[in-house]
């Protein structure tokens, strides 16, 4: 019973370490998928939506950064977690459509890396403004009180409650964006639009709008992201750096564009982390997943569940 | 430097041409594309350099020093970017790498400065060849990912598998730098006619290296197999369908480009006489992306100044009182703008403006 106990805690903890990977994600392979636009600042976005996050759950102490140097001595309207998990999505969702409007779009008929390189100075640029404002160092993201503690699960023994939560929010929001994209006549348009723009055009459907809401749901997911993954690690502002490549592995892994793939691709990378941690080879466990990675790569460079037409 | 294809024979041409009409821009134009007028140009470059910097920008030689460093990282990592129009984020793995292993060999083989440098680069050539031989499976965005993917992977295998050797998070500190060739001491002061300049060995060796960097960088790029790096740039299916082995041609680019980070990585040890272990981290690679898109891609002495700006904005300004803090977000700003409205960067910007003032010739 005890390996059995071990195999599960493994698969949950890898579960809970792989949904934030899957969270970001979604959001940055949808957008790469339908608009053919690599956001380089979706780290940028989990970053604001974890700082937006603490922003509103409490009262965050200042003790270094401009802010406090200016006399202000800590932020936040406490309106508690719930509330964190509504507004923020909300606003990093606008956030998101102002980026396609005033950024993204801009950058459509340009090179890839110039799409990189402008979004990877937006990432700084977010990075800095943070960290000069609010200083550099970490700050603690509480958990929610109705989900701190540990909880009792079949098999597996005590459980920290708040990992199940992330595994549940992950399920809800992923499978939401999932059936959005695959069930509804919104999705539809999306997904011709992304297999031949030019016919749906044709059949008079502008796409402009489409585009820019998927982009808004792929930052809100980012921001979602930041609220959920906040109370597992301190915040501070190298944090959005930190997820990004994990979360483009995840993407590339799973097969740009490919809801599915983000899942699966997430959960592999989570669950070999957590499982070169507890078996011991903790030093191991950043190198594993990169090296998973690459490898990969190598062997199906369109990614798991990718299609052999997306390689460019 | 211009940048049209085919740069030989307009060279030619604008040799011919200037023969003919003699007019100033010409002559200057003729003159500044002959290799002998680079080399010279970089020589009274370098040596100046550090005087002007001192005396009236508020720099220190050390500064001076590793902006060369940087330039010569930035120089290489144009080749690749600028002239072949591959995007790497993985360039940190050449010069940290490169620094880790010229490092290592003066703490466990030789302390000789130049011994120690062939071996950084060395290191950082073989392993381009192998990052380079699996990344550039894909283009585009996916290259892009799978060098940042490898240069994470060695970060992480510096910070605590590999431990032992790098000496993880502390960085490696038993740098060991002897004299050069044996009489010259490399950290010490500077003999008489040269001391008016510069104050320490250091900084020569290390102009001297950026001398030779930008010697041989200007050599490969007016050479045919720098017109092929561009054409590849320019349109890769074409240049695939003239019956060029593209694959080849991009992984030599590769290569070369980490061998200026291999260069500039062992020089940044024997520099510092350490290796951080940031010096591996994904940051760094965005550090001579940011440094050669601000200067200019596509020329060659664009990087040079790009990594110039970049280290005095980081060293200097950020000890400013008021925008000291904001330092990195200015940095932030001044990149997106050069991304959106310089694309050629700020060299580019000021070719620009001097073909509009003297009339040159235009594309």
């Amino acid at each position: 019973m005890t390996l059995l106990a071990d195999i599960l805690t493994i698969l949950l903890n890898g579960l809970q370490q792989g949904a934030i990977y899957v969270l970001l994600a979604v959001g940055l392979s949808i957008i790469l998928g339908t608009l053919k636009f690599v956001n380089f600042a979706h780290g940028a976005l989990y970053l604001v939506g974890a700082y937006l996050g603490l922003f509103i759950t409490g009262q965050v102490p200042l003790n270094n950064g401009q802010l406090a140097e200016w006399g202000i001595q800590s932020y936040g309207i406490g309106l508690g977690f719930v509330a964190a998990l509504i507004i923020v999505p909300i606003v990093v969702f606008v956030v998101g459509l102002l980026m396609e409007r005033f950024v993204a779009q801009a950058f459509y008929d340009r090179p890839d890396t110039d799409q990189i390189l402008v979004t990877f100075g937006l990432a700084i640029i977010v990075q800095e403004l943070l960290r000069a404002l609010l200083g550099g160092n970490s700050q603690p993201f509480p958990q929610p009180s109705w989900a701190s503690g540990p909880i009792a699960l079949p098999v597996v023994g005590n459980f920290p409650r708040w990992r199940l939560g992330v595994i549940a929010i992950t399920a809800v929001l992923v499978l939401g964006v999932y059936g959005l994209v695959e069930y509804t006549d919104f999705g539809l348009i999306v997904q011709a639009g992304t297999l031949d723009g030019e016919m749906v055009r044709l059949l008079g459907i502008k796409l402009s709008r489409p585009y820019l809401v998927v982009f808004g749901i792929g930052a809100a997911l980012a921001g979602v992201a930041g609220v959920v993954g906040g109370p597992l690690a301190n915040v501070n502002p190298n944090i959005g750096t930190e997820q990004l490549v994990p979360a483009f592995l995840t993407v590339v892994i799973g097969g740009v564009g490919k809801i599915e793939g983000a899942v699966v691709a997430g959960l592999m990378l989570g669950t070999l982390q957590v499982l070169l941690i507890q078996t011991g080879y903790a030093a191991w466990s950043q190198v594993g997943i990169y090296a998973l990675a690459a490898l990969v790569l190598l062997v199906r460079p369109q990614g798991l569940l990718g299609s052999e037409v997306d390689v460019s | 430097m211009s940048d049209e294809p085919g740069d030989a024979t307009a060279t030619a041409a604008a040799d011919a041409e200037a023969e003919v009409t003699g007019g100033l821009a010409d002559r200057w134009a003729s003159f500044r594309d002959r290799e002998i007028s680079t080399v010279l140009l970089t020589v009274v470059g370098v040596a100046v350099f550090p005087f002007l910097f001192n005396n009236y920008l508020n720099g220190y030689t050390q500064l001076a020093t590793l902006i060369l460093i940087y330039g010569i990282f930035a120089v290489g990592f144009d080749i690749l970017l600028g002239y072949t129009g591959l995007l790497s984020f993985g360039h940190a793995v050449f010069f940290g790498g490169a620094a880790y292993a010229a490092g290592i060999f003066s703490a466990s083989v030789s302390s000789s400065p130049l011994l120690v440098l062939l071996a950084g680069t060395a290191f950082a050539v073989l392993l381009a060849w192998i990052v380079g031989f699996l990344s550039l499976r894909r283009g585009g965005i996916y290259f892009a990912i799978l060098t940042l993917t490898f240069g994470q992977m060695s970060f992480y295998l510096a910070a605590s598998p590999l431990a032992f050797l790098t000496n993880g998070e502390n960085g490696f500190t038993s740098v060991d730098i002897g004299s050069l060739l044996g009489v010259i001491d490399i950290h010490g002061g500077v003999p008489f006619p040269l001391s008016m300049l510069v104050d320490n060995m250091l900084y020569v060796f290390v102009a001297v290296m950026t001398v030779l960097s930008v010697a041989m960088a200007n050599r490969i790029l007016h050479s045919p197999y720098g017109t092929v790096f561009r054409a590849i740039r320019e349109n890769e299916r074409r240049a695939e369908f003239v019956g060029l082995d593209v694959w080849r041609y991009k992984l030599m680019a590769f290569i070369i480009s980490a061998a200026f980070a291999g260069i500039a990585g062992s020089l940044f040890a024997i520099e510092g006489n350490y290796v951080p272990l940031e010096s591996l981290y994904w940051t760094e690679s965005g550090r001579v992306v940011i440094m050669t898109v601000l200067g200019g891609v596509g020329s060659l002495f664009g990087p040079l100044f790009g990594a110039g700006l970049y280290l005095y904005i980081e060293n200097i300004v950020s000890g400013f009182e008021t925008l000291g803090p904001f330092w990195h977000l200015i940095l932030g700003i001044v990149f997106v703008v050069a991304v959106v409205l310089f694309p050629n960067g700020i060299w580019g910007g000021i070719d620009y403006l001097r073909d509009m003032v003297v009339g040159g010739e235009d594309e």
